[in-house]
């Protein structure tokens, strides 16, 4: 048994929970959560979302502009993101995986989320009392 | 991979995480927890407070930096020089396996 934590994009909500459906693994509990990364080392991603966000901006007040884009690309701030926690079979995780990825992935190159795989120990069901892989 | 999860105190949110990223570890993931300790919460009065709001921070480091992300966290949520009750604890689990989105090649 493996729990799969997932943080993912708030917009990426739905298609994870798709593309969970899809894969057969349907049961998950999820949180609203806020988080960072690491820092981007390689400047010319951050370059290029800045030079994408300015080009959206009103043609008034650009030094204001900047200076908030700025400060939302230097890494320090926390953004919102929902985690996902899947608890599956060893046998399913790496096709849980792949569809988690698969639903989030973005041309943007950064932050599109972490996904951990940990081990359980044990895992019951209320209802019936069942334990161990018959939960799941 | 470990993954540390720490529950402090909502108030030493700010500090720890900035201490945290001058150390070096920046990555973090934030979460509102409710909760209560082995001292069965809060009694003022007669009133028993057992759902005490706190922070939960997760993160994954490496095993190497296991023991400074710890003593990081150990020293900075703490209340004056000795602690008290309600600073928290901090949980380290195993990773098995992690993957960065961003840089998955999906087949």
């Amino acid at each position: 048994m493996k729990e799969i934590i997932a943080i993912v994009r708030m917009n990426k909500t739905n298609a994870t929970k798709k593309a969970l459906v899809e894969c057969g693994a349907a049961g998950f509990t999820a949180t609203k959560v806020s988080g960072r990364g690491r820092l981007v080392e390689d400047a010319t991603v951050i370059a290029a979302r800045k030079a994408d966000l300015m080009r959206l901006a009103e043609t008034e007040d650009l030094l204001e502009t900047e200076m908030l884009i700025d400060g939302f690309l230097d890494g320090t701030r926390f953004f919102p993101r929902r985690i996902f926690s899947v608890v599956a079979h060893d046998a399913d995780v790496p096709k849980i995986v792949a569809a988690i990825t698969k639903a989030n992935k973005t041309s943007y190159q950064v932050g599109d989320g972490k996904i951990f795989v940990t081990p359980l120990v044990d895992a019951y069901r209320v209802r019936t009392g069942e334990s161990g892989d018959a939960a799941i | 991979m470990l993954l540390v999860r720490a529950i402090i105190r909502p108030e030493k949110r700010d500090e720890v995480l900035y201490e945290l990223s001058t150390a070096g570890f920046h990555a973090a993931t934030v979460l509102d927890v409710m909760g209560r300790g082995k001292q069965k919460g809060i009694k003022i009065g007669s009133i028993v407070y057992d759902e005490i709001p706190k922070v939960m921070i997760m993160m994954a480091v490496r095993d190497e930096d296991k023991d400074d992300v710890v003593s990081v966290i150990m020293r900075y949520a703490r209340t004056g020089e000795k602690g008290a009750f309600g600073d928290g604890k901090i949980f380290v689990t195993a990773i098995d396996e992690e993957h960065t989105v961003s840089a998955a090649e999906i087949a």
